[in-house]
């Protein structure tokens, strides 16, 4: 379970990120973060795993509280928290399985993990990540020569390869054309049940959140205005979340 | 790309797969190759180094560090003296940087594999391989033989190299230019003359601009080496002789900082340059 | 029309300036050098005659041959070995410097401008300085051609460290990963083809500066080539270019073929 309480952000050029956020997600539910652009949906994504420091509030994933976490800490709690990119963000001159194993330089030592040196159950491990996002073919494979969606498949898959209890997905699919999206979409829907995961992805398109999300968070202008199951979302919530005129008035 | 299904249903996945070896990826096997005969080299050339006294040549070097950087002063000569050979060193720079891009230019059309024929393109390329080939200082010492030593056996020498390696450099722009673009201007039925103003020349006079501002980098650094090593004048000519002459560290100090003024200068119009262009 | 009019006009007027500018700068260098254009024009096609006349009877070099190979050979060698010395030493600097690898804000604002001023020293005065200290050894030309280099890689290296951009470092911090991790297991591999792209390009540049360096420090083929030339034996000295040109074509080659095979 990730709780999150009274998140506030405020930027060096005094632009307010994300004012008292807080909501509680659980295990095996997929939750769609959705608002305007610039309302601090990202903002709110990176800083679960503190990409982005909060100034205040906590965050805590299995009693362990991330904002005022030290250093070494955070890696710790890191490790528990896979994330995938708009861009994929893979080593593309190295394979698609080099890139999952990348998921375990987290539990490596200094040496080891400057390395690579992967023991052959991580790489069993890795090759069997491969095959469930239905890409083993592709293992050696130098991930600069995938597609689109596959790169995102292997971006999943290196999340995986964390073991980890919480995946945030940043913009997960923007890149991708609607076949890819589907596939994506289906595949973190099936990874949350099946995984008993907390997944958080940031969204632009409503009706993907209606058509694969459980929970539905809404953002606007930093603060959070809806908080509830998906089927909750009706038109009054939908024309809250993204009322940009009204919030820039009072905001 | 075709995705290939994700795997359906939930069945446990297979946890007999083999483990693949290696990576199918040319680029990363050509790096490893790279570097380690490069390693092997260097292993090789380090062994046949071998210093003999080292530790009173690094005292000595330290020492002379010490006068060059933190005890700069004039010694035999006046500023006046030592801005007016900047100076030459400068305009033989330039000079040799506008003449070797003006003929560059004109070779660049002849080498360039989408406006010159093949045969000329492949001519050009060797032609301009084996000058490039050849170091500059060699040029000059070749050229003060033949027209006596001075300013115009550096000009000769370093404006040939010029034209040898913009030439190079402009010919890869020009071929970057997409065939669309030429095509259209050809089958209007434009003369060549006219394709290369209105086509060739905007598409690339923004990459011409900046490789020739590095030649004319190269060519500074040249200027000052040619007036050490072949005597032809120039703020280098007054290195060599503050240093190999007269020992005279503390003048090299300060030479070596009026070339470091005047490479600051050049790297801020460098930058002011680029931001316009770009 | 009238924005069209002004448009053209002030094309026109930029053109202008530019052209101008250069005309003068030419004629202002041209006032400096004091240059008799027409002795060097015609000493371009003179030189050429010169060239092949007085280097032609290279058969009648050949016994230096052996000679000739063996201080190219160690020339090269110390070329590269200088150059990837420099490049360790770079790689190093350029990760404490660089934008997307640096912890350290005080290392990124010093190595920038120090790379700056290492590359911009005269390398004249490098190799001067060390002759005076390692005196006519090969370790001079070494020493001259690594400082040189250092500050060239130094900046090329921070360049290609920042492209590689936050994206591929993010990745990695997610995972919990280590920061020598994540530069050896991210950064590096995600850099390596324009990283070794530059290192050719520097070795290339190297060799041919070798023998300036060579020259400037009495060392190497440089040094041999001079000796040849100032002794009047024009055969030997030819023999001694031809050398140069076919290891320096061979070089370019490869390193042009690698290049291929790298951004494939």
């Amino acid at each position: 379970m990730l709780t999150v309480t009274a998140l506030n952000k405020t930027y060096p050029n005094g632009k307010r990120g994300l004012i008292d956020v807080g909501f509680e997600l659980q295990a095996g539910t997929v939750t769609a973060i959705i608002g305007p652009s610039g309302a601090g949906k990202t903002t709110l994504l990176r800083s679960l795993n503190r990409f982005i420091t909060p100034e205040s509030g906590t965050i805590e994933l299995d009693g362990l509280e991330l904002v005022g976490a030290t250093r070494a800490a955070l890696r710790q709690a890191r490790r528990h928290i896979g994330m995938i990119f708009q861009d994929y963000n893979l080593i593309e001159p190295l394979s698609a399985l080099e890139n999952v194993l990348h998921g375990t330089l987290g539990d490596k030592r200094l040496l080891p993990g400057m390395m690579g040196l992967y023991t052959h159950a991580e790489k069993k491990r890795a090759m069997a990540l491969l095959q469930e996002v239905g890409l083993a073919e592709s293992a050696t494979q130098p991930a600069k020569s995938l597609s689109g969606g596959q790169k995102q498949r292997v971006g999943i898959a290196r999340a995986l390869m964390q073991s980890p209890q919480v995946i945030l997905c940043d913009e997960p699919i923007a890149s991708l054309d609607p076949q890819s999206t589907a596939t994506i979409m289906t595949l973190l829907a099936k990874l949350a049940k099946q995984k008993q995961l907390t997944i958080i992805i940031n969204l632009h398109q409503v009706d993907l959140a209606r058509e694969y999300a459980d929970h539905i968070i809404g953002i606007n202008a930093g603060r959070c205005v809806f908080d509830d199951a998906t089927a909750a979302l009706d038109d009054a919530a939908l024309a809250r979340i993204y009322a940009q005129e009204e919030a820039m008035v009072n905001g | 790309m075709i995705e290939t299904p994700v795997t359906s249903g939930l069945e446990p996945p297979q946890l007999d797969l083999t483990v693949p070896k290696g990576i199918r990826s040319r680029s990363r096997t050509a790096v490893r190759a790279t570097l380690g005969t490069l390693l092997l080299v260097t292993a090789v050339g380090l062994l046949t180094l071998a210093p003999g006294q080292l530790g009173p040549a690094l005292l000595s070097l330290a020492h002379n560090l010490k006068l060059m950087f933190l005890q700069p002063h004039l010694g035999q000569d006046t500023l006046a003296q030592l801005l007016g050979a900047l100076g030459l060193s400068i305009a033989l720079a330039a000079y040799t940087t506008i003449i070797g891009a003006v003929v560059a230019f004109a070779c660049a059309l002849l080498t360039a594999r989408n406006l010159a024929p093949a045969w000329l393109a492949t001519t050009m390329r060797t032609l301009m391989a084996l000058i490039r080939a050849i170091p500059t200082i060699l040029w000059v010492l070749v050229y003060a033989v033949v027209i006596g030593l001075g300013t115009e056996a550096a000009v000769v020498g370093l404006s040939f190299h010029s034209v040898a390696y913009l030439t190079k450099a402009y010919a890869e722009a020009i071929e970057a230019i997409p065939t669309a673009k030429l095509d259209a201007l050809r089958t209007s039925g434009a003369r060549p003359l006219l394709i290369i103003r209105h086509a060739v020349w905007p598409s690339v006079r923004g990459s011409l601009l900046s490789w020739t501002f590095i030649r004319f980098e190269i060519n500074f650094t040249n200027a000052v080496a040619v007036g050490a090593a072949a005597g032809t004048g120039g703020i280098g000519y007054y290195l060599f002789m503050a240093s190999a002459f007269y020992f005279d560290f503390q003048e090299v100090g300060a030479i070596v900082y009026l070339v470091l003024a005047f490479a600051l200068v050049l790297e801020f119009v460098a930058v002011q340059l680029r931001r316009r262009t770009a | 029309m009238a924005e069209l009019t002004r448009y053209f006009s002030h094309q026109r007027r930029v053109r202008l300036l530019v052209f101008g500018t250069l005309l003068a700068l030419l004629l202002l260098a041209q006032v400096a050098l004091q240059l008799n254009v027409i002795e060097a024009a015609t000493g371009v096609f003179a030189g050429w005659g010169w060239l092949v006349a007085n280097f032609a009877p290279i058969a009648s070099a050949f016994p230096a041959l052996g000679e000739i190979s063996w201080q190219l050979a160690a020339t090269v060698l110390i070329a590269i070995a200088a150059t990837m010395v420099a490049a360790g030493v770079a790689l190093l600097l350029a990760l404490a410097g660089a934008r997307t690898t640096s912890h350290w804000p005080l290392a990124q604002a010093l190595i920038r401008p120090f790379a700056s001023i290492m590359r911009n020293i005269p390398f004249v005065a490098w190799a001067l300085v060390l002759l005076f200290s390692f005196k006519q050894t090969p370790f001079t030309g070494f020493l001259a051609l690594l400082l040189m280099s250092v500050g060239y890689l130094t900046r090329a290296f921070m360049e290609t460290l920042d492209e590689v951009g936050h994206g591929v470092i993010e990745a990695l911090e997610a995972t919990g990963a280590g920061y020598w991790a994540i530069i050896c297991q991210g950064v590096l591999p995600a850099a390596a083809a324009p990283l070794v792209s530059w290192l050719l390009y520097m070795i290339e540049n190297n060799i041919r500066d070798a023998t300036l360096v060579g020259m400037l420090t009495g060392t190497g083929v440089g040094f041999l080539f001079d000796l040849y030339f100032k002794s009047f034996r024009y055969p030997a000295a030819g023999l001694v270019v031809c050398a140069i040109i076919l290891v320096t074509i061979a070089i370019e080659l490869s390193a042009t073929k690698l290049r291929q095979v790298l951004n494939a």
